[in-house]
């Protein structure tokens, strides 16, 4: 939606230009309302099929939240239930997956791909997530794709059970799994403490909305303070920000026959 | 510029191939880079593990910038150079969303490749099942058959017209495919994808070394 932008940047013009012109007031009364319907409209042909605790659907939400598109049209599913195989997802997502996010005519149902096409359609608007500043910018794409390696370590053993049948299963395999997912916390917990409240430094950016969703699924499911001293302190910090607040998964999804995350 | 970037990397490794291939895009020939064997455990040596603690390959530093995740790289190089050779992530919203959308479901046909070729390291042999292998081998199918669907219906590139972001990640990953023997009779549009791209000048120029004197295992032959 180029034109989002356009529109934006149009309007910023519009409020600044009337104030050293004859503009009349009405006229930009009507331009500030015809900019706050024009957001609307845009959250308004956005549509979300998710799923609660599921981090990659809460990405998008967090996301959405931040570039001030609420009201977008939005589908809870139940995993249980298997929704995420109804023909209604398959028909916007052949894997079978969710989140499954149509922005206007795009399809974009990967959780980060979601999030980096919203930030780029909508960079004036909401908070700005991708930094400008080399340093800030480089680390923020390190650690956005790092996260990538941790949600695939948590996956691995908190699906173990459900994806590999009874007959090949190993407690061999699943300590492996355990020490792999420690040790990568490990590095996480090295990232934290010489960062500032956020992965990149100071401020907020996507490597938050995409990383922040993991380590609230691992202290729900019991990853512990003490030996996460670092993790703790940022999940803390960014817990009550509005837009992860607002988007909280209203209830956690029980993994099946799985324990928790104590033994990380 | 680029004499300020230094690359460790490993020939034959697609995450490597796709830093190597954008630092061509983007015109930065002439940065620093080391060859490193995979077979002497040289990516857990000391100077690796100094750039990045995971012992992996590629290593890259891009000025003070340490960027050690191919995806992280690419896009970084990008951002910066958005002026320079040639225009990677498209204005166009549809060609943008398709290449974002692309570019992220390449990481679980990545994986999927990566689980087959890695089977031996990293399962245990006594912990090794034929049935999970043919699950893998299913996996990868399944996968594939879905990226056959997808280059059926676009043009020569993963975004429509122009080669993308999306093609530099995508690309190694079909290459590999093709180089441990994937079957072209099965994949069509694979191989009309990999076809079309092979003589890009940047893909030529960084073609792994070894590729060329030496043949690939068939492991991808029943696939």
């Amino acid at each position: 939606m180029w034109w989002a932008g356009a529109w934006n940047k149009t309007s910023l013009l519009c409020i600044s230009v009337p104030l050293l012109t004859s503009f009349t007031n009405h006229n930009i009364f009507c331009l500030l309302s015809a900019v706050a319907l024009h957001s609307e409209t845009m959250a308004k042909d956005m549509t979300l099929l998710w799923a609660s605790g599921s981090p990659p659907c809460w990405r998008v939400m967090i996301m959405l939240e931040e570039k001030q598109l609420q009201g977008y049209n939005q589908k809870l599913l139940s995993f249980e239930k298997k929704e995420h195989k109804s023909q209604e997802v398959l028909d916007m997502n052949p894997r079978g997956q969710i989140p499954t996010f149509k922005c206007g005519k795009h399809i974009l149902n990967e959780s980060c791909a979601a999030c980096l096409f919203l930030e780029n359609q909508y960079k004036s608007q909401g908070t700005k997530l991708i930094p400008d500043f080399p340093d800030a910018q480089a680390l923020m794409y390190q650690r956005m794709f790092e996260a990538v390696t941790l949600h695939q370590k948590i996956a691995d053993l908190v699906v173990y059970k459900y994806f590999v049948p009874e007959g090949e299963r190993h407690d061999s395999a699943v300590q492996r799994k355990i020490e792999a997912l420690t040790a990568e916390l490990k590095l996480w917990e090295g990232y934290l403490k010489i960062t500032d409240c956020c992965l990149a430094g100071q401020e907020f950016t996507l490597a938050d909305v995409l990383f922040f969703p993991l380590i609230a699924f691992l202290f729900h499911f019991g990853l512990s303070s003490e030996r996460y001293p670092a993790l703790a302190k940022y999940y803390n910090s960014l817990k009550d920000r509005p837009s992860i607040k607002a988007t909280w998964p209203p209830y956690w999804q029980k993994i099946p026959e799985m324990d928790t995350m104590k033994p990380i | 510029m680029a004499k300020d970037m230094t690359l460790l990397w490993g020939s034959g490794s697609a995450p490597c191939w796709r830093v190597m291939i954008m630092l061509e895009e983007k015109q930065l020939q002439g940065y620093n880079q080391k060859l490193l064997s995979f077979e002497k455990m040289e990516h857990k040596s000391q100077e690796v593990l100094d750039m990045n603690p995971r012992g992996q390959l590629p290593a890259f530093k891009c000025g003070k910038h340490i960027l050690n995740e191919s995806y992280a790289a690419c896009f970084f190089l990008e951002n910066q150079y958005k002026s320079q050779g040639t225009k990677l992530i498209p204005d166009s919203p549809d060609a943008q969303a398709l290449m974002y959308q692309r570019l992220f479901e390449a990481v679980p046909l990545y994986q999927k490749i990566v689980e087959i070729v890695l089977y031996n390291y990293r399962v245990p042999e006594g912990e090794r099942h034929d049935s999970a292998v043919q699950r893998n081998k299913e996996g990868l199918t399944a996968e594939l058959k879905l990226w056959e669907g997808y280059l059926n219906k676009t043009d020569c590139c993963l975004a429509g017209k122009e080669f993308t972001l999306a093609d530099v990640l995508f690309f190694p990953n079909v290459a590999f495919l093709f180089r441990l023997g994937l079957s072209s009779e099965r994949y069509p549009a694979l191989t009309k994808y990999y076809n079309g791209l092979k003589d890009r000048p940047s893909i030529k120029a960084t073609w792994p070394p070894h590729w060329q004197t030496t043949p690939g295992p068939g492991i991808m032959n029943t696939v």
